[in-house]
């Protein structure tokens, strides 16, 4: 065996035996995923029930209580008070008992019988936007039905044949459990490997390791192996459970999704060792991992909100964010059963987000001391 | 007992600042954050690229795929022969399949089935894609039957079909209004999500990392000998970050305010209260993960076994109404939760003290509780 392979798996051995020691950081690293994952598979969801809604009906008809009745029957709505002036539901609003009103205007009833465009208002809360968004959409289907069955039988003439590919049901855990597990793993990575280099520095071992013959790509390395094994782990775990407890599927390789995360592992540990090189304090460094870790991974990386989505500057930034390409790798081979041939894209960017953590870490690390 | 606590707030002080990146990331690296991340959630879906598969390929098929993608949340990829695989391949998330004989089963008045294929990875950007084909097809199927049954009653004047019924087509539409945010801007309602955020990963990493730092180092048991009680200590430490807490929350609202036009309508008064009972929260989560800590990596790690479920289960992203029975318990012991309600009820709907008495009520509970649990905690770990 050359002697770098020999020094990499001294150093590698060490830091397994560093990690070892503390085993309450090794529970940590262990549990967190699955708690997680038990946490946001159930209690994550972007549908909307029985919002609760206030009415305000200027015209008293039976249309108009139809229309109510309507949109009540979606099961997205709620009819929680009954007002009689405008300024009522804003109140209401304003206090977050409801979040949305139906203000019925008078003479509601005599449109619809004359067969013209009936209107009604409806306000919605902005400030809690992702819920308004959500209704307006379900508004607007409850409505299109009202008004079917205002139309007395009148059969539809073009029907919709909708179909779900890859999570017919539109379950949000589908989507949330494969996004999530690169999202906590990617987090956990960077926080666990911001401290390690920085401690070394702090306590003077540092310079112990400078009197060694080591090569500096292998103390990178060396550093890196044992997390990248605890990051596998983190994974397995998490696919388990998620296939387990939400039937999550397997579509594609196992192995293609274990070699994107030996590279995906590769790119957010050499984040968090660069930050630890560069600072050489812990305190600096665990504050620096943790806001440069926590929220580009949760929404650059398209976890939640899609990247595509974004203004051109951010789109540009989430590239550098390796979780942004790992996320789509086990959405394409968990739900899709996509294959490397419609991957590479990720593979790629994967491997060259890994290599510019990885080398600006070597480079960084400089056997100097000042 | 004052001489003492000051002496513990500015040791606190200097040994924050020692290092001067410290200051730097503290002040910038949340307006940098907000900043990035103001523009980053958008929960607005357009442009679902979209394929199409025209079986018919008459004037009235391409007429009704031109109608459906004028939507702005379709977008126009090209033609499919193979819908399905172009979504397996990932080239498109909705595929739009109209079916051979379409013109002709119109032309005689017969229903007609249109497909829409669409990828279920994500379900918001799918119910939005499923959401506009099918208002498109329910309004001119409406449409279309409404001018058959005007035609039929042309007809019947001319002694062609006496018997078919007056018929009429209901036509009722929702006019929406976003009150507070009319252009439903995402960065409005997220800044305060985003702020909340902000401040607890700082305020709390920092709090419980300086006292495991201490006890990583061994300082812990020299100031221990000295003079100072338990008590004064941990205020000492609590003080400091607690204001650091309070320049970094100006801050950032400044940045949401200047930058992303979020309004404040309410009373600053109310947004200071407010924050400062949130930070009781934070820091009081910062010392209790500390009293279990014995290293930094530990304190590091704990932190965000606190820090990540209290983002999620805050409303924030995702909304806590149809959270099932239990995750709904959870986010009532959730301050960040009462914090998002506070910054947005306060800021974008200028609501005041009475009608927030209910999240402030919360927060000051949940901050004294945590900071007495935390406080036993550390005296006891102390002493």
């Amino acid at each position: 065996m050359p002697p770098f392979f020999q020094r990499l798996g001294a150093l590698a051995y060490k830091e397994l035996l560093h990690m070892l020691r503390d085993q309450q950081v090794i529970y940590l690293a262990l549990g967190m995923p699955l708690v997680m994952l038990l946490l946001f598979g159930y209690a994550v969801s972007f549908d909307v029930d029985e919002l609760p809604i206030a009415v305000l009906d200027h015209d008293g008809s039976a249309a108009a209580r139809r229309l109510v009745r309507g949109l009540e029957a979606s099961d997205a709505f709620v009819v929680r008070h009954q007002v009689r002036e405008a300024a009522a539901i804003e109140a209401l609003m304003r206090r977050g008992t409801i979040r949305a009103g139906v203000v019925i205007p008078a003479g509601f009833a005599r449109q619809v019988a004359r067969g013209a465009e009936a209107r009604y208002q409806l306000l919605l809360d902005g400030a809690d936007g992702t819920t308004a968004r959500i209704a307006l959409g379900y508004a607007f289907g409850a409505t299109a039905a009202a008004a079917g069955d205002a139309g007395r039988g009148v059969l539809p003439l073009l029907e919709p044949r909708v179909r779900a590919l890859f999570n017919p049901a539109l379950r949000s855990a589908l989507f949330i459990v494969p996004g999530l597990a690169a999202v906590i793993i990617g987090i956990l990575a960077v926080l666990m490997s911001t401290i390690t280099v920085a401690r070394e520095w702090e306590r003077g071992s540092m310079e112990q390791l400078f009197a060694t013959p080591v090569d500096r790509l292998a103390v990178v390395l060396g550093k890196l192996l044992p997390y990248v094994a605890i990051g596998l782990l983190q994974l397995l775990l998490v696919l388990t459970a998620g296939a387990w407890l939400f039937a999550v599927p397997l579509r594609g390789s196992l192995a293609t999704l274990l070699a994107a995360a030996v590279l995906f592992l590769a790119g957010v540990l050499g984040q968090g060792l660069l930050i630890s090189m560069v600072t050489r304090n812990q305190q600096v460094a665990t504050q620096l991992g943790a806001i440069s870790g926590v929220l580009p991974n949760l929404l650059l990386s398209g976890f939640i909100f899609p990247p595509d989505n974004m203004p051109l500057p951010l789109r540009v930034l989430s590239r550098a964010v390796p979780a942004r390409y790992m996320v789509a790798v086990m959405r394409g081979v968990l739900l899709q059963g996509q294959r490397l041939p419609q991957l590479w894209p990720q593979f790629l960017g994967l491997a060259l987000v890994a290599a510019a953590f990885l080398t600006i870490s070597t480079l960084a690390f400089r056997r100097s001391l000042d | 007992m004052r001489n003492e606590l000051h002496a513990v707030v500015v040791k606190e002080l200097r040994q924050t600042f020692r290092d001067r990146r410290m200051l730097m990331l503290l002040i910038v690296a949340p307006v940098l954050q907000l900043t990035l991340l103001g523009y980053a959630v958008n929960m607005d879906v357009e442009q679902v690229e979209t394929v199409v598969t025209d079986d018919d390929g008459s004037p009235a098929s391409r007429a009704l795929l031109r109608g459906m993608l004028a939507d702005p949340t379709l977008l126009l990829r090209g033609a499919s022969r193979d819908p399905a695989a172009a979504l397996t391949e990932g080239q498109a998330s909705v595929a739009l399949v109209v079916p051979r004989g379409f013109a002709a089963r119109l032309a005689h008045g017969r229903p007609v089935q249109v497909q829409v294929l669409v990828d279920g990875t994500d379900p918001v950007r799918a119910q939005a894609a499923v959401d506009a084909t099918t208002r498109f097809l329910q309004r001119s199927g409406q449409e279309l039957r409404a001018a058959q049954l005007r035609a039929a009653a042309g007809a019947a004047v001319t002694g062609q079909a006496l018997l078919a019924p007056p018929a009429s087509v209901a036509r009722i539409s929702a006019e929406p209004r976003l009150l507070y945010n009319p252009r439903l801007r995402s960065a409005t309602y997220m800044v305060p999500g985003v702020a909340a955020t902000v401040l607890l990963v700082i305020t709390s990493v920092i709090t419980a990392m300086s006292i495991a730092r201490e006890r990583e180092l061994g300082t812990i048991e020299q100031l221990m000998v000295t003079p100072i009680r338990p008590s004064t200590l941990l205020l000492g430490k609590i003080l400091p970050f607690g204001a650091i807490g309070l320049v970094v929350a100006g801050v950032v609202l400044a940045v949401g305010v200047n930058l992303f036009d979020v309004p404040v309508r309410g009373s600053p008064l109310l947004l200071l209260v407010g924050t400062a009972l949130y930070l009781l929260n934070t820091l009081g989560t910062g010392v209790f993960i500390s009293t279990m800590a014995r290293t930094q990596q530990q304190a590091i790690l704990g932190s965000f076994f606190f820090i990540m479920p209290a983002i999620l289960l805050s409303g924030f992203m995702s909304p806590i109404a149809n959270m099932p029975g239990w995750a709904q318990l959870l986010t009532a012991f959730n301050p960040v939760r009462y914090f998002v309600e506070l910054l947005r009820a306060c800021l974008l709907k200028g609501a005041g003290f009475v009608e927030l008495a209910q999240p402030l009520a919360a927060l000051a509970a949940l901050g004294t509780a945590m900071l007495t649990l935390a406080s036993l905690r550390f005296r006891k770990r102390v002493s």
